[in-house]
């Protein structure tokens, strides 16, 4: 192989697939090891990989002495899980059976252009998520169908902020505070009697939970920069959602 | 004991529509809400053994870890996508959003306690989970290096070398 020619092509998809499984939530470890297990199934002799949550760096050495290196910065992330298991599905069979570049990305495309989730089923998502919650927290089943519609809401409102490229720390704020005031109304409309149950249902889809958790799991196992990274998104999200529904509780006095 | 019933099934519910929601739509759906299900069990048995949170959490998301740790392999998938949703039940987010109601009614001192309260609920968490994915390390190097004391696998060739 003409390592100066055909090493960046293969290093860029090999970067291809790392970028899919990061945007997609995989964790930093597992993109760290899927690089440099590709980068030895296509031969490089030596493979140092840097990634955190926001950017991945790989350099590749050839068994000429040609180094490679190529940078990827990920600016917006969307856990898809079902897309985190082909990509590692796509590259364990690279592993045991390398194949051409164009291969990879042809692979690569039909991964990306799959269709996820429709919308309808989405929101429907957002409301079985939001009224189960609510009663798994100790509300009633009154909160429940609150929180439903209130889900319903906040759903409509993350695809509208979405669409208008908002700030993410602005769009969390307009989100939950809209949420919230269609939690004040519905408890004074008579829908439903602790608007607390019912908030914190539909909180856990804004709400870093996971993120938080994960971050501590990162620093623990030894990735501090992407733990550190991660709990501070977290704890930027939670304080952003706290201001959203500051405003309706300071306003209403509800809650 | 009713109500834990209707939550060990509303926490089920809440990670079908979490696993959904992250693209996760085939029959692994079943398996996720058997592990998150079960997993909230074991929460609710330890607390009620008068163990405590920390224990219960700690003790649930081990389980949880282990569970998903042993189906990614039975199902060829990888862990993190059996675990974010079976660990729904014990994310805490109820202690979050009062940790955040406390802080905007001025209320610091219920505001410490809350906050404190999530940190060590997280940390029982990625503790539990931490060591359920080492177990499985260890296993795994284990078989690697002393591949007569277990079936040899398939690694056989590299642990000869």
């Amino acid at each position: 192989m003409d390592w100066e020619r055909d090493g960046s092509r293969y290093l860029s998809s090999i970067m291809d697939i790392g970028e899919l499984l990061l945007v997609h939530g995989a964790e930093v470890n597992r993109v760290e090891d899927t690089i440099s297990r590709l980068c030895g199934a296509y031969g490089f002799v030596r493979s140092d990989v840097f990634t955190i949550t926001s950017s991945i760096v790989a350099s590749a050495m050839a068994p000429d002495g040609t180094t490679i290196t190529q940078t990827r910065r990920i600016k917006d992330r969307d856990t898809d899980l079902g897309k985190v298991e082909l990509v590692n599905g796509l590259s364990r069979r690279i592993c045991e059976n390398p194949v051409s570049a164009e291969m990879i990305q042809e692979e690569i495309r039909a991964i990306r252009d799959m269709k996820s989730i429709s919308e309808g089923m989405k929101l429907g998502m957002y409301m079985l998520i939001s009224s189960s919650l609510s009663v798994f927290f100790g509300g009633s089943w009154l909160d429940g169908l609150a929180a439903a519609v209130s889900g319903m809401v906040l759903y409509g409102m993350l695809r509208q902020s979405a669409a208008m490229k908002l700030n993410g720390i602005v769009q969390t704020m307009m989100c939950s505070a809209v949420t919230a005031l269609a939690v004040s109304l519905l408890v004074r409309l008579g829908i439903g009697t602790h608007p607390d149950k019912i908030m914190i249902g539909n909180i856990m889809l804004v709400i870093p939970g996971i993120q938080l958790t994960n971050s501590l799991r990162d620093m623990i196992n030894g990735d501090m920069i992407s733990g550190l990274l991660n709990m501070s998104e977290a704890l930027l999200k939670a304080v952003s959602v706290a201001m959203g529904f500051a405003v309706i509780l300071l306003v209403g006095g509800g809650g | 004991m009713s109500f834990y019933v209707i939550q060990t099934i509303m926490g089920i519910l809440g990670s079908i529509g979490f696993s959904i929601l992250f693209g996760v739509t085939d029959r692994k759906l079943l398996w996720i809400s058997l592990g998150s299900g079960a997993g909230w069990v074991v929460y609710l048995v330890c607390v009620a053994g008068g163990y405590g949170m920390f224990v219960g959490l700690f003790a649930a998301s081990l389980f949880v870890a282990v569970v998903s740790e042993v189906l990614a392999r039975i199902l060829k998938t990888p862990v993190i996508l059996m675990l974010v949703p079976m660990l729904i039940p014990e994310i805490p987010g109820g202690d979050l959003y009062y940790t955040m109601y406390y802080l905007v009614q001025r209320q610091y001192v219920e505001f410490g306690n809350s906050s404190n309260q999530v940190l060590v609920e997280a940390g029982a968490i990625a503790l539990g989970i931490i060591l359920a994915s080492y177990v499985a390390k260890f296993i795994r190097s284990f078989r690697l290096h002393m591949p007569g004391m277990f079936q040899r696998g398939k690694k056989e060739g590299i642990a000869g070398n």
